[in-house]
């Protein structure tokens, strides 16, 4: 028999019970907390966050509550003041499944489960 | 070649044309940009779409050779009326509520300018024969006709289109406005994908898989790149990415590298200077294919000795029991059980607009954007499979106006080939594929196999429901978890069923993939279901509508998966179409006879709308002339979600309908509100903007004033995010499926009635009645078009429609409905506001066609006896179970 797949995940982060999506995203960014980013960032071998990255995770962070969406890069060069190649030294997952992950935004849903 | 003289909208016009290829269509849309007029059969004239006035006569400009128009006057929609100054028949059309997706409108406009330029008073029947070449998916055809009628009123000078204009002070919900895009869908300015420019951008074609399984050895290019125009050719190991288009598991590539899973699947890219020299040097790649035994079903995919089609799942991809009650001691007790095993077919979605994408780079270095016009429902999600699939974050994705979808624009298709083309040869690419490649490439409606037994006891109560469900995934997972949980959660309908014992099973095949498609799952099952609910009723003595008021859900009870329902006003619907039911019924016994029988049937059902765990985001912003823009990623491919999204918002903020714009179509400036698909636009999108609205009103109300100036000088925000998210978030239990379910309903039942040749097995749908309750009704005739083109649909379902691989490819071997077959249908409408509703209401869009089959199937089994176990219900699968029925007559010795 097949293993079921199963799209969402309840992990305990930091203390709490919190669902992530099959690729390690927040279900819902509300369940994000600073603990939660450090305790991630471990986990994804950055280590403890830096001033440099705490700005960016900010920027995502506010950025999400205004506009409903993660920024294009370009946006996200100029409200970090920070290059690409920057931004991917500081997360070396990458932007998306770095960046914006540790950040708590949510990945682009599919519609149902 | 032949030179010759026309006018063209009035505009004279010299061509020289070769004689026997050179057809009007590109005259008008290529050489004159004129693209109001469509195309959408491969050129073959069994659409209407890119129907023109040549000298008063409504042609086909397809296949109309520009050499024989030697001083013709060709008239294109463009030519009868734009939106500043519309012709009476295009403010007919938008009046009528006939514009959904708008890709027919057009030429359906020019085909009834022809038919009222010589008959102002035609009737229905003269309509629909006018209008037998022209085909829509969205309208069931009803508005389209309702709309010439109403265009010959206007032309008769009878009533002005400004009789009909709502008042400027009448309320914002609960009337048809006018939607805010039909008038440039009626005037042919609406651009869809393939009308828009791009001057300089090569041209895609792709080669596709001729086996449904096999190994790739090998690709040889050399012969295809030096070719005429040929530019390059790409395979996957052109691709920066993962090369995997991923919806809930990446398995399906880009462009295939080791292997083709089912036929069709894509294997290498030609870019060249025009469309016909990269399609006929993709002719030229040679691909070295090993073929592996084809599994065409499940029974083969889950035989001992069938290859594994994916390298890191079992055929046998995903089960999921539903186990609540006791259900072997309830058959066992029960007074009647009836049992059958039902099966439903492949089939296409059938929007009727082709697929295409363009691509692009936007700017420079770091900066460098990678622009895809797509036609996604989804457009942050397909960004972000198209981010990792291609290797490439900076991505942005924009829908141009869109042709249809019912489910097949969930997902990721000619995006993905485009943008890869677009990235690996640095140059603005147009894939603009021909609708027998559209369906190739296309996902379908997955095939159902499903045993039922259900039970009932002495006072005609269901008491057990057993069943087994096959599903063919075919190649690639795509939703095919969601489809099979989606009809889990909605498995029992309308009804309470104490006991539940189900087994189901989703079986990867080298068939064609399996996705969204309208109603999602929940339209197979209802099949079953709805037609063993009829089956049970008989056997008990109990007339059809009875058994399911007397069956129906009541508050505190629960579905099928133990959710605790709050709200369930099925009850009130079977009330409402008992008159018309009761009536349907007097006549099918009078007029029933030897060689025709005529019959009545039911089905009905209880749609979910917001699954657990969903939710959506939007945003509303006020502008400096005191106008409020609302962001949210919300396309509407002709649902009216452009209606239902200013309606609301103009209601929350008291405000005219022409100060709400809405930007829904880039994920440059768009929330990431979710997919526009599981009838979840209204309630979850809506929702989210309802939430963003009543925000900023606060923020009126607060600051004392509505204007932009006001708030900047009282220092307040002008922008205002809004969400919604359901109040539950845990999946179904994994072995017994429990769990919490959908967070509301919209309620149908459905009545056909027939008439069955009892010798040919030709059955005739001689009216379907739909009545519904969608909650609080914002737009009346938007939801009667979506009634009406649902039953069109499900009725195609039940009778013609079927999509086999290699075979359908065009409209006429997919059996497209026409308007010959346009069925006379009734709407009713309850509207009963739900408490969690967004304003009350909830959505109807796929609904709307779950209930049709069974009605349908049931009506031919009360004319003639014959329960028809497999759609569609062609006449032959009619005689053979009229053959199977008078067998089991002789057999019991009645």
């Amino acid at each position: 028999m097949a293993e079921p797949i199963r799209t969402r995940e309840l992990r305990t982060v930091a203390g709490h019970q919190v669902w992530f999506d099959s690729e390690g995203f927040f279900w819902e960014p509300n369940d994000w907390s600073e603990e939660a980013a450090e305790e991630l960032a471990h986990e994804g071998g950055i280590g403890s966050l830096d001033d440099v990255q705490w700005r960016v995770l900010r920027f995502l962070r506010e950025y999400y509550q205004r506009n409903g969406r993660a920024p294009m890069n370009r946006e996200l060069k100029a409200g970090t003041e920070l290059s690409l190649v920057e931004l991917e030294r500081l997360f070396p997952e990458g932007i998306r499944m770095g960046a914006r992950r540790l950040a708590g935004l949510p990945n682009p849903k599919t519609c149902l489960d | 070649m032949k030179n010759v003289a026309l006018t063209v909208n009035g505009r004279p016009l010299q061509v020289v044309a070769d004689e026997k290829q050179a057809v009007l269509l590109d005259v008008v849309r290529e050489d004159l940009g004129l693209t109001g007029t469509k195309q959408s059969c491969d050129r073959k004239g069994q659409c209407g779409t890119c129907m023109v006035l040549v000298d008063g006569k409504a042609v086909l400009s397809c296949i109309t050779k520009v050499a024989a128009l030697q001083g013709a006057e060709v008239t294109t929609i463009e030519g009868l009326g734009t939106p500043d100054r519309p012709h009476l028949i295009q403010q007919a059309f938008v009046l009528a509520g006939a514009v959904q997706c708008g890709f027919c409108i057009p030429g359906m406009i020019v085909t009834a300018k022809e038919l009222l330029d010589a008959n102002p008073s035609p009737t229905r029947a003269e309509i629909r024969r006018a209008l037998r070449r022209n085909l829509c998916r969205c309208t069931g055809y009803v508005k389209i006709i309702d709309a010439i009628q109403l265009a010959g009123r206007f032309l008769r000078g009878e009533i002005a289109p400004a009789d009909l204009m709502p008042s400027p002070d009448a309320p914002a919900l609960g009337v048809s406005h006018p939607r805010p895009s039909a008038m440039a869908k009626a005037c042919g300015t609406a651009s869809f994908g393939a009308d828009i420019r791009m001057p300089g951008a090569l041209e895609i074609a792709v080669v596709r898989s001729p086996h449904a399984h096999a190994t790739i050895r090998g690709i040889d290019t050399t012969a295809a790149e030096a070719m005429p125009g040929v530019v390059g050719v790409m395979t996957a190991r052109d691709i920066r990415g993962t090369n995997r288009i991923k919806y809930t598991v990446a398995d399906r590539p880009v462009l295939c590298d080791d292997r083709v899973r089912t036929l069709g699947d894509p294997v290498a890219i030609v870019a060249a200077a025009t469309r016909d020299q990269a399609l006929a040097a993709a002719e030229a790649v040679v691909v070295d294919y090993e073929p592996l035994p084809a599994l065409l079903s499940p029974e083969a995919a889950l035989a001992d000795e069938a290859p594994q089609i994916h390298p890191d799942s079992p055929n046998l991809c995903y089960s999921q029991p539903i186990v609540k009650g006791d259900a072997a001691s309830a058959f066992a007790s029960a007074a009647a059980v009836v049992e059958g095993r039902f099966r439903t077919q492949i089939n296409h979605q059938a929007p009727l607009e082709p697929e295409v994408s363009l691509a692009y780079i936007d700017g420079e270095g770091e900066d460098a954007e990678l622009v895809i016009i797509g036609r996604s429902i989804n457009i942050h999600l397909a960004m972000a499979s198209l981010q990792a699939a291609l290797g490439w974050e900076a991505i942005r994705y924009e829908e141009p106006f869109s042709g249809g979808q019912f489910g097949i624009k969930v997902e990721v298709i000619t995006e993905g080939i485009a943008g890869a083309a677009a990235l690996h040869f640095g140059r603005a690419v147009r894939y603009v594929p021909s609708i027998a490649e559209s369906m190739l490439a296309t996902s379908k409606r997955h095939p159902f196999d499903m045993g039922i037994r259900l039970a009932a006891d002495a006072d005609g109560r269901l008491t057990a429901l057993g069943m087994d469900i096959t599903v063919d995934n075919g190649a690639y997972m795509s939703l095919g978890i969601v489809i099979l949980n989606r009809a889990l959660h909605m498995l029992t309908s309308s009804y309470f069923v104490p006991n539940i014992d189900v087994a189901s099973r989703l079986v990867y095949t080298n068939n064609p993939w399996g996705s969204a498609a309208r109603g999602a799952g929940p339209p197979q099952t209802h099949y079953a279901v709805e037609c063993a609910i009829d089956m049970l009723a008989e056997k008990m003595g109990i007339d059809p509508l009875e058994f399911r008021r007397r069956n129906s859900l009541k508050p505190g009870e629960t579905k099928a998966t133990g959710h605790v329902v709050q709200e369930w006003p099925f009850p009130g619907l079977c009330d409402a179409i008992r008159p018309r039911y009761e009536e349907a019924r007097r006549e099918a016994a009078a007029e029933a006879g030897d060689g025709v029988r005529r019959g009545v049937g039911l089905g009905a059902a209880a749609f979910g709308i917001a699954m657990p765990g969903d939710k959506s985001i939007a945003a509303v912003e006020l502008d400096p002339d005191d106008g409020v823009t609302v962001y949210v990623a919300a396309a509407d491919p002709g649902e009216g979600n452009d209606s239902m999204l200013s309606q609301l918002v103009a209601h929350v903020l008291d405000l005219p309908l022409d100060k709400i714009r809405l930007r829904t179509r880039s994920t440059a400036d768009t929330t990431a509100s979710g997919p526009a698909s599981g009838s979840r636009v209204t309630y979850m999108i809506g929702g989210a903007a309802v939430d963003a609205a009543q925000q900023l009103r606060a923020a009126m109300d607060e600051v004392g004033a509505r204007t932009h100036a006001a708030f900047v000088e009282a220092g307040r925000d002008t922008r205002y995010v809004g969400r919604r998210t359901t109040l539950e978030t845990a999946p179904l239990d994994p072995t017994t499926g429990q769990g919490p379910s959908f967070e509301v309903q919209v309620f149908s039942v459905q009545m056909a009635e027939v008439e069955v040749d009892t010798a040919t097995g030709a059955v005739k749908v001689v009216r379907l009645t739909s009545a519904a309750d969608p909650g609080r009704v914002i737009h009346p005739l938007n939801v009667a078009g979506q009634l009406e083109g649902g039953m069109d649909m499900g009725a195609g379902f039940a009778l013609r429609e079927e999509y086999v691989a290699g075979k359908t490819r065009d409209w006429v071997t997919f059996k497209f409905p026409n308007i010959r077959h346009a069925i006379d249908m009734e709407t009713i409408v309850v509207e009963t506001p739900r408490e969690l509703g967004t304003l009350g209401s909830v959505g109807i869009g796929e609904m709307a066609m779950v209930s049709t089959a069974p009605a349908i199937v049931n009506a031919i089994r009360d004319a003639c006896g014959a329960m028809v176990y497999e759609l569609p219900a062609t006449p032959d699968r009619v005689k053979a179970a009229l053959a199977a029925a008078d067998a089991r007559l002789v057999g019991s010795g009645t």
